[in-house]
């Protein structure tokens, strides 16, 4: 146990780590030109090991492919030097006033270690798209996708069931949440092509009902794209169960959208929609956009700005209000903030990027911390020398 | 010394423990109702106020169907007079518009594989955007009429919503179905009846099969 302790609170175990980082942030800035920013910080970041394979792109791959560099990820790093200063600080700082400097700015760093954990565990992004004039009360994921089946016949709400498409295992059988349906997927695919099956040829598609039948619809696997601004087309064909009895196979896909007439399951008197679609988050309020600027320099296509007068209509009314957005100035709502993100249809369309963060004041806080920490620090060496002089 | 051992471990087991709870499983809830024509058993198919901006709107080409849309080739037309060429793009075939005193519309030619759902789904979904409750096979004759189309038989229709019509023709095209379609203020489209009509005469389909 006492040595356990003594490696932690090694100094030169916090050198090794912070040269272990570099190393991390050194491979990691090298992968993103081939995964994009997001997989990569998947990769990297949150991660507790990383290895590093010699890239296909880079000269001498034929002699190199073998090449694989393993590296401690973000996390187990993050941990590491979570304990290394809490270690070394119950060694060797005595708490005295003239320590405290140094006290604030270790309590400092710990602390936004500790909120980029949280951020990382607890912080959700999501985009919401709205038109001119229109108004939307959800939001929706960039990357995951869900199966859903509503059912609309109520003339007052629509009720979803909705099973993350992370659960859409090939054999694997999901009771729906309040009904009587079970889901079983027959494939999925996280990337795929959809198609019509040219004249002739045989369609493989399992699909029995649905867009698929119509209109000849067959998908094929396709390589995981992470470059920015592509889209997976995650497709699947689900087959529906009511208690043993199938109700037939769907394709489904986020690309099969709202464009297309719906995909109905008919169970006796009831009927759900079924469809594949990013995964929506709804809201007790709607964001209606009022009015979207482009401003350009003159004579040129250069933006200058870029802004968004929304209006929140809250379910309770004395919450309403009105807001503008643009850069550097998001919204910061019922525990939300929306961020001007991107617009589309001829400057018609606004789109927002919705954050929630739990912890989004603790980064603030910490670096406060570690401001005054140094401020005390070297304020009072500063004193120090200048009684010395005199 | 081991106590605080102990505490400092609890914290990151602790977040540990919390990252284990966040995991997926299917859920169920009830939404405010949205603006989707849906005909099913015993729904009051009603379109409310609430379309969710993300429908229709934003235009998401499906990359398969772009590929499929190219395929049906290009269209020839002559621009009825006063109307105003917008260049294609996407999946659009072609792009005008037109304007007036009381306002615009814009007509737009789009071809898709297969039937798309059907003759009554499309004549639903244009019904839908312009605010109007889904119509019955029975209704049909009360505002559509067949129409030849570059020497096909299509079905034209003049559908009147109040604040905007629709004036549109689905043409059934050697395994493609075209959709032609001015959207815009009534009073703008209706009195541009004439001038469509000489639009849909003056179209002319790529056709190999013949």
């Amino acid at each position: 146990m006492k040595s356990l302790f003594k490696f932690f609170s090694s100094l030169k175990l916090t050198v090794v780590l912070l040269t272990f980082s570099m190393m991390l942030i050194f491979f990691g800035t090298l992968d993103q030109v081939q995964y994009g920013i997001w997989h990569t910080q998947k990769l990297y970041f949150e991660s507790f090991l990383a290895i590093w394979a010699y890239p296909a792109q880079a000269p001498a791959y034929d002699q190199l492919f073998w090449l694989r560099i393993p590296m401690l990820g973000g996390y187990s790093l993050g941990a590491l030097l979570f304990f290394n200063l809490i270690a070394a600080h119950i060694t060797r700082f005595k708490m005295t006033w003239k320590k405290c400097g140094i006290f604030l700015i270790h309590f400092g760093l710990i602390l936004l270690l500790v909120s980029e954990l949280l951020t990382d565990l607890l912080a959700e992004e999501s985009q919401m798209p709205v038109d001119e004039g229109g108004r939307s009360n959800y939001s929706q994921s960039y990357r995951d996708n869900e199966l859903v089946l509503i059912d609309r016949s109520h003339p007052d709400y629509d009720s979803v069931h909705a099973i993350p498409a992370s659960l859409l295992k090939p054999g694997k059988r999901i009771d729906l949440p309040n009904t009587d349906l079970s889901i079983r997927t027959i494939s999925y695919y996280p990337n795929a092509e959809i198609g019509r099956a040219t004249n002739g040829a045989p369609t493989d598609s399992p699909a029995t009902r649905g867009i698929s039948v119509r209109m000849g619809l067959v998908a094929s696997p396709k390589a995981v794209t992470y470059a920015e601004g592509e889209m997976n087309t995650t497709t699947a064909f689900v087959e529906v169960l009511n208690s043993e009895a199938s109700l037939g196979v769907w394709l489904v896909s986020n690309v099969i959208d709202e464009r297309f007439p719906p995909q109905i399951v008919e169970a006796g008197d009831n009927a759900w929609e079924i469809a594949l679609r990013f995964q929506r988050q709804y809201y007790p309020f709607e964001l209606e956009l009022i009015d979207f600027s482009h401003d350009k320099y003159p004579g040129t296509e250069i933006p200058f700005n870029y802004s968004s007068e929304v209006k929140v209509h809250h379910q309770d009314s004395t919450k309403n209000q009105k807001a503008l957005i643009y850069m550097n100035h998001p919204l910061r709502y019922e525990g939300f903030t929306f961020y001007q993100a991107s617009f589309a249809n001829q400057d018609t369309t606004s789109i927002f990027q919705v954050v929630r963060n739990p912890g989004w004041l603790l980064p603030y806080i910490s670096v406060l911390l570690m401001g005054l920490g140094m401020c005390v620090q070297f304020g009072m060496h500063f004193v120090g020398f200048l009684k010395k002089r005199r | 010394m081991l106590l605080s051992i102990t505490r400092i471990l609890s914290v990151p087991a602790l977040l540990l423990i919390l990252t284990g709870c966040e995991r997926d499983e299917p859920t169920s809830y009830l939404i405010p109702k949205e603006d989707r024509n849906v005909t099913m058993p015993g729904a009051v198919a009603e379109p409310t106020k609430q379309a969710p901006a993300a429908s229709g709107g934003s235009m998401q080409v499906l990359p398969g169907m772009e590929q499929a849309a190219n395929q049906t080739g290009e269209v020839r037309y002559t621009v009825p007079e006063g109307w105003e060429e917008l260049a294609a793009s996407g999946i659009r075939k072609a792009n005008l518009k037109v304007t007036n005193a009381n306002g615009s519309a814009e007509l737009t030619v789009l071809a898709f594989p297969g039937d798309v759902g059907g003759r009554l789904a499309n004549i639903n979904r244009w019904r839908g955007q312009i605010g109007l409750a889904a119509t019955t096979p029975e209704a049909l004759p009360e505002f559509t009429e067949s129409y030849t189309i570059s020497g096909h038989g299509g079905l034209y229709m003049r559908i009147d919503g109040g604040a905007q019509s629709i004036l549109g023709a689905l043409l059934p095209f050697h395994g493609n179905t075209w959709f032609f379609k001015l959207l815009g203020d009534s009073e703008t489209v209706l009195a541009n009846e004439t001038a469509m009509k000489a639009f849909l005469d003056s179209v002319q389909l790529p056709d190999d099969n013949h």
